[in-house]
């Protein structure tokens, strides 16, 4: 009998791999394709030297006041004056460890959630994720636990926005799950509450909703009762954030094959275990880019916080440019500053992110 | 030896599914008509029928996958009414092995074998590992324990499928096309697997095309067509004698290649 022999692999040829091969594939495969390489690169000539002699070479780096700003480029003594108040707001001074304290915890509670052996990541990461929120609140505040107590008013910067936001996706996050589940239920009352809840928030803009929360919802409630402003915008936040996450569960309870559920029901779970063991975990790895999107856009939306005057960075950066000692334009700065830092941190989230679709990503496709 | 036999052949006698004027609508389309059907403890079915027989409906009305709307149907004594403890008894009583496999793709295998008995059964880990490694090998593949569904061939995947309703270690065991799927090469494995828990004594109901298996195992093979059963007999009278124009049609068309 002939013996059946595989032919050997032999290399790619050498135009389709290798550097030069990028560049044919990428930059140079039609005529319109060298066209617009060409024109980009035009427009970096025209534009990048120049950028980059006001933002590094002649920029201001050093002093304390305005007037130290004698050079062309730009000022960044502006944000290095105000630095302390972008960061923490009014914060008192010498109270500001409380506030990082709570940034320590919160990203010490996304690292354990990543180090922790997959055995008891979840028994662990959960509840610290759910109980950090609080917390946070009880060090920010500090009256419950005997330290001098920060009004909610004297919070902000930056680090409100990373707090605020944080805190209102965590709990967000069991929220859009129930309200998903709710909408996907055969029972008529859970499944008419959630929908109603879900099309209420998803379609109402988040400025309408800060403003009814800081000056409608206080004229309802009778005078002595007073909700904290922030506590409000809290609330308004995670209902907000958690119409959105329904949509982005619900979506990934389709994408799960009913297959799935059956193999579940068949095994005999009831409907918790078959939920939150087999369907779950599934709708977190399909729904992670969605996920993500709802996450940096609450991120981002905390800086509409500033129209009811809630000291985050972008209104402090705005009471920054309009006192007397900065006037004078350095709102570019200020508004550079505020996009980079929002950029920097929303590009973080993203890496995280893939980082965490990899983790997840049990299929083994190509 | 004698005695032993006397043993089985009581057990024989228990009627351990009883399916009695079974009637399902989808909508306003009738899918099962009128079907009466008792499967003996310990006795292998092979149902067949062309697609949209009602064939798969029908199995999967045992493990109340699919509800059905008059008749009555009982599971190892437990009457499969509306209520959801009733339901849960009852599949736990009963494996079902999928097309598509439908393993968990999040789990490895272990996980996907262990979570059965140690959430429904409330066994622990221990306890469920053993089991399921006791089963893996006797699917012969022990050696993937800690890969992912994804990682296996369908073949695979279909054994661990069929080990994963086995830890549970269910009275009937349902097989819904658990060849249909795979690969040619494949199938073999799949089949041997399935013989050898048929020669253990496991009541079956399987519907497949693989007719070399009804000849081999099974104990009765069921041929349904327009959601009813036109005729059922012992494998031998099936194939050598059908009595209906309907199922000689069929089967001159599934042997003729």
């Amino acid at each position: 009998m002939k013996e059946f022999k595989p032919l050997p692999d032999l290399p790619a040829p050498i135009s389709t791999t290798g550097p030069i091969g990028w560049l044919k594939n990428n930059l140079f495969s039609s005529a319109l394709n060298i066209l617009a390489s060409i024109l980009i690169l035009a427009a970096l000539i025209a534009t990048l030297p120049g950028m980059i002699d006001w933002l590094f070479i002649s920029a201001n780096w050093s002093g304390t006041t305005q007037a130290d700003c004698v050079k062309d480029g730009a000022c960044w003594v502006f944000i290095r004056a105000w630095s302390q108040q972008i960061f923490y707001g009014s914060y008192p001074d010498s109270e500001l460890w409380r506030v990082n304290l709570c940034l320590i915890l919160l990203t010490g509670v996304i690292a354990l959630s990543f180090t922790l052996p997959a055995r008891i990541r979840n028994q662990i990461s959960v509840p610290a994720f759910l109980v950090l929120p609080f917390v946070c609140v009880l060090f920010l505040d500090g009256s419950y636990i005997g330290l001098k107590q920060v009004t909610t008013n004297l919070w902000g910067g930056f680090s409100l926005n990373i707090l605020l936001a944080a805190a209102s996706i965590i709990i967000a996050f069991p929220f859009g799950f129930l309200w998903a589940l709710g909408r996907r239920s055969d029972m008529p009352f859970a499944r008419s509450v959630s929908v109603t809840c879900i099309e209420f928030f998803r379609g109402t803009p988040i400025l309408a909703l800060f403003f009814m929360g800081s000056v409608m919802l206080p004229l309802f409630f009778p005078a002595e009762v007073s909700v904290d402003k922030l506590l409000r915008v809290w609330i308004i936040l995670i209902l907000f954030m958690s119409a959105y996450m329904a949509e982005v569960f619900r979506s990934g309870f389709q994408a799960i094959p009913s297959g799935q559920y059956e193999a579940a029901d068949s095994l005999g779970l009831g409907y918790w275990q078959k939920t939150l063991l087999i369907i779950f975990p599934q709708v977190i790895k399909v729904s992670m880019p969605n996920i993500l999107a709802t996450f940096v856009m609450v991120f981002k939306n905390t800086v509409f916080l500033l129209v009811i005057a809630v000291p985050e960075m972008l209104q402090v950066i705005m009471t920054a440019l309009s006192n007397s000692n900065w006037l004078g334009g350095h709102a570019i700065e200020g508004y550079l500053f505020v996009g980079f830092i929002f950029w920097i941190c929303c590009f973080s989230m993203s890496l995280l992110a893939t980082s965490i679709e990899k983790k997840l990503d049990t299929s083994h496709k190509n | 030896m004698s005695a032993d036999n006397q043993a089985i052949k009581k057990t024989n006698d228990k009627e351990i599914i009883v399916i009695k004027d079974l009637n399902k609508w989808y909508g306003n389309f009738h899918v099962l008509k009128d079907i009466n059907l008792t499967v003996k403890k310990g006795e292998r079915i092979v149902v067949c029928g062309p697609s949209g027989s009602g064939k798969s409906t029908m199995i999967r009305c045992i493990n109340r996958l699919e509800e059905f709307q008059r008749g009555s149907l009982t599971v190892n004594g437990v009457e499969m009414i509306d209520d959801v403890k009733n339901i849960e008894a009852i599949r736990r009583e009963v494996g079902m092995v999928f097309q598509h496999f439908n393993l968990f793709p999040h789990l490895s295998i272990l996980d996907n074998l262990t979570l059965g008995p140690i959430w429904v059964q409330k066994k622990s880990k221990a306890e469920a590992e053993a089991i399921a490694m006791n089963y893996l090998e006797r699917v012969k593949i022990p050696d993937q324990a800690l890969k992912f569904p994804g990682q296996l061939s369908g073949g695979q995947q279909q054994r661990v499928a069929i080990a994963r309703s086995l830890c549970m270690s269910p009275e009937i065991m349902l097989f819904d096309e658990p060849t249909s799927a795979l690969d040619p090469e494949m199938i073999k494995e799949v089949l041997d697997v399935m013989v050898e828990l048929a020669e253990e004594g496991m009541t079956m109901l399987c519907v497949t095309h693989e007719m070399g298996f009804a000849k081999k195992v099974a104990d009765r093979v069921i041929f349904m067509d327009g959601g009813e059963i036109v005729e059922q007999n012992t494998p031998h009278e099936f194939f050598d004698k059908p009595e209906t124009d309907r199922l000689q049609l069929f089967l001159s068309q599934i042997l003729q290649h």
